[in-house]
């Protein structure tokens, strides 16, 4: 049985002031095996980001469901744990006051709050950095920050919003290369969104790429890269192979893309 | 269709029931006899009080005399202050000069001064302006020196690049730039002033809104104290506006 | 600073630093401070000013040395502090809850937002005269004004700060499973402090003033009533020592509050 179950999932959001409903996600489908980092790409507004909130169980859907472990997500749960792009971190808390949050908010018994936090924060490299403030941290810092809250907690499935979205594009690879690294350790569920080809490819072992209008999903790939994943494959015949499939597969939005300004 | 229309102006229905509410409730402690009316009023007697003093004149003849304060205040205020305002922010030691004693009428509460000016121009008009004026001034100053300070620097560069002189920059870039966040000084002028002319008149005047509450007062009149209350907010709440209104349309000249 | 001469300026900056050890802005605060005194201090002697109305800064200084020493001016202040003090006391157990449920709820916002608004623009020194018949010309009346006057702007702040509040951070937080009241404490109220220690700072000297006008308006003691007595019997020199000390006390306060504010928004500089 697959660890996470997506079924027939529409999600429709209610503009303010306005009866008419919007559909953001259309009758999706999908099936996640344990273990499995699945990535899915698609062009702003095609309800990439909306089918991850719903999976945190902080969107409701109108119709279809999500279940994991069996279990049907409706609300934010301890089996779950999201990483979001960088403006999620508290900014009047250190990066050990951010790490220890989620624990807070969970209230973990398991073991030291403060303890488990300063291992995480060790883990992503900023054992130096654990009493600084967000603000002082660069971008690529502060991700890393968002990793590790989310892993502290010691979710069953990890689930990624763009986590990279805001960083520049080398530090977006390095970033990409240590969260491989980093997943390798014990392979927790991943669902990973991006809006760039080339991460959802050197990321994911299945990639969904996601239309518009209203979104659903256009394809699913397979990626048949050898794991662990290093940057030389980026120059593969291979992964130039996946790429130019992807970018037909995402083609008309790619098209459409420049014309609409990026919407929440 | 009806819950659409309540939805979308449920704000100002809200709004207006809150307000007749207080209104309700003022009427409704004095006639169940809860509260005496000799400490507040009541709704109906305020209103009736209010065309009574409509009637006779001495309503009008009140808000005119503190009009006529307030705007001389005011525009003095407005003056002195823009004028302060564009001095500093062009010329870095006007600033300098000017700091000190901007940062002490910051933080003195200007009315400890009033028996100063009560010995200096009397009881009557000119104190209360003088008040006025010291109330309003300090943000007036604050917004003008700010605008002009932070000019927009892209604007100067492109100015530069044409050729144009610090005369030019000055008067097509400086000045036209910071005319919205003057205006919000103003805005907060006029508040300031219209607090200076009431309280100034409170405490010596032969008319006015202020002086109406004060002599009033000492013949415990509630119903006729209310009454100029009553319009003394509503002035402010209007004039306010009207200068959130100008606010608003000045800054649609600023590229976001 | 001027825009077309920065370049100069800055370098005319380096030839200063390099003679004198103050910045140049600070020495010209300093000169123009002093010809302010110089002026006071000789326009009466040469008889351009009439010294009665304006007395002189060695007169207030010697002034300042009697009103300290005698004069009960630890009994005025300590009464004129108290008024603050219990009014602004007052003012912030009501004005923080209030603002944090305008701020988290739509209803109770646009139920109480036109009463609080009119009040919050209007002068609420205009109730004076009002409070002194409900409650007496002792300081009942001076703490109530000063409630008045200090509770709206920090009503307003922290309403504004708890609707600010980063829609991002109260997700995050839900994706862990946060409560409602967790949301409230751990991200609401951090995240407004700096706007709630604004109102805090705008409200000082709306409290000061409201001391300051109640003991005008009517009292027995306090140092606005010091100020009326001086202001009475001309002797300006004492008027102004209560005047400045007044000024200081506002400015001390205010400036503390803005060093608290700062330091509190420095965590959030992006």
């Amino acid at each position: 049985m697959a660890q996470i179950e997506i079924r027939d999932l529409t999600i429709e959001y209610r503009k303010p002031n306005s009866d008419e409903p919007f559909v953001a996600v259309d009758r999706v489908s999908l099936d996640i095996a344990k273990g499995e980092f699945v990535t899915i790409v698609g062009s702003s507004g095609c309800g990439k980001s909306t089918l991850l909130l719903a999976a945190a169980g902080l969107v409701n859907s109108a119709s279809g469901s999500i279940t994991i472990n069996g279990k049907e997500v409706s609300d934010p749960g301890p089996d779950r744990a999201m990483v979001f792009q960088e403006a999620s971190l508290l900014p009047w808390r250190s990066v050990l006051g951010n790490v220890r949050f989620g624990l807070e908010m969970q209230r973990w018994k398991k073991d030291d709050p403060t303890e488990r936090a300063r291992r995480f924060i060790r883990m992503v490299g900023l054992g130096a950095f654990s009493d600084y403030h967000p603000h002082q941290l660069s971008g690529g810092m502060r991700q890393r920050v968002n990793i590790a809250r989310a892993l502290a907690v010691d979710p069953h499935v990890l689930l990624m919003d763009e986590p990279f979205g805001a960083l520049d594009a080398q530090t977006r690879e390095v970033m990409g290369d240590e969260l491989l690294k980093i997943w390798e350790r014990d392979r927790k569920t991943a669902l990973f969104v991006t809006h760039d080809i080339d991460e959802a490819v050197f990321l994911g072992d299945r990639v969904v790429v996601m239309g518009r209008d209203p979104g659903h999903i256009r394809e699913i790939i397979d990626i048949d890269l050898p794991r662990p994943r290093t940057a030389a494959m980026l120059d593969s015949d291979q992964f130039a192979a996946y790429r130019r499939r992807l970018r037909e597969g995402l083609g008309e939005d790619m098209a459409a893309m420049h014309m609409i300004t990026e919407a929440a | 269709m009806m819950t659409e229309l309540y939805r979308r102006h449920e704000a100002l229905v809200l709004g207006t029931l809150s307000l007749l509410t207080i209104g309700i409730l003022w009427q409704a402690v004095v006639s169940a006899g809860l509260i005496n009316p000799f400490f507040i009023s009541t709704p109906g007697a305020v209103f009736k009080e209010m065309g009574v003093q409509f009637a006779d004149g001495t309503l009008v003849e009140n808000i005119l005399a503190s009009l006529h304060s307030f705007v001389l205040a005011l525009a003095l205020a407005a003056g002195v202050g823009i004028g302060l305002g564009v001095l500093a922010g062009w010329f870095p030691d006007a600033e300098a000069a000017l700091e000190p004693f901007i940062w002490f009428k910051y933080s003195a509460p200007t009315i400890a001064f009033y028996p100063l000016f009560v010995a200096w121009l009397g009881y009557g008009t000119p104190t209360i302006v003088a008040i006025a004026f010291l109330f309003a001034l300090t943000p007036i100053y604050a917004n003008t020196l700010s605008g002009i300070k932070n000019v927009d620097r892209d604007l100067v560069r492109a100015a530069h690049s044409f050729g144009a002189r610090p005369l030019d920059i000055f008067l097509r870039v400086a000045l036209p730039g910071s005319v919205p966040i003057v205006v919000a000084g103003l805005r907060l002028g006029v508040g300031r002033a219209l607090t200076g002319v009431v309280v100034a008149e409170l405490f010596g005047a032969s008319a006015g809104l202020g002086y109406s509450i004060a002599y009033h007062a000492q013949l415990l009149q509630t119903t006729k104290m209310m009454v100029s209350i009553l319009v003394i907010i509503l002035l402010g709440v209007v004039l306010t506006q009207m200068l959130s209104w100008l606010e608003k349309k000045t800054d649609s000249w600023r590229v976001p | 600073m001027a825009m077309a001469t920065s370049k100069s300026t800055a370098m005319e900056g380096r030839a200063w630093n390099a003679r004198f050890p103050l910045s140049r802005s600070t020495t010209i605060s300093c000169l123009s401070v002093l010809l302010f005194f110089v002026v006071w201090q000789v326009a009466p002697e040469l008889g351009l000013v009439n010294g009665r109305f304006t007395s002189q800064p060695t007169k207030v200084a010697a002034a300042a040395l009697e009103v300290f020493a005698s004069d009960d001016f630890f009994y005025h202040a300590r009464i004129s502090l108290t008024e603050f003090v219990l009014g602004f006391a007052l003012a912030l157990v009501v004005s923080v809850p209030l603002g944090a449920l305008l701020g988290t709820s739509k209803h109770a916002r646009y139920i109480l937002d036109p009463p609080l608004m009119a009040l919050y623009i209007a002068p609420t020194l205009v109730l004076l005269p009002i409070m002194v018949i409900w409650l007496g010309i002792g300081m009942a009346s001076k703490v109530a004004v000063v409630f008045l006057g200090v509770i709206f702007p920090i009503i307003v702040n922290t309403m504004a700060g708890m609707r600010e509040a980063d829609p991002r951070l109260i997700r995050a937080a839900r994706s862990f499973g946060a409560s409602r009241l967790d949301i409230f404490t751990r991200i609401l109220v951090p995240g407004s402090l700096p706007s709630i220690l604004m109102g805090v700072r705008l409200a000082v000297g709306r409290g000061v003033l409201g001391v300051v006008v109640g003991e005008l308006y009517v009292s027995q003691v306090g140092v606005g009533h010091q100020l009326m007595t001086y202001g009475s019997s001309m002797r300006i020199d004492r008027l102004l020592v209560y005047a400045l000390v007044i000024s200081v006390f506002g400015y001390t306060l205010t400036s503390l509050v803005r060093l608290l504010e700062s330091r509190v928004r420095n965590w959030r500089t992006e």
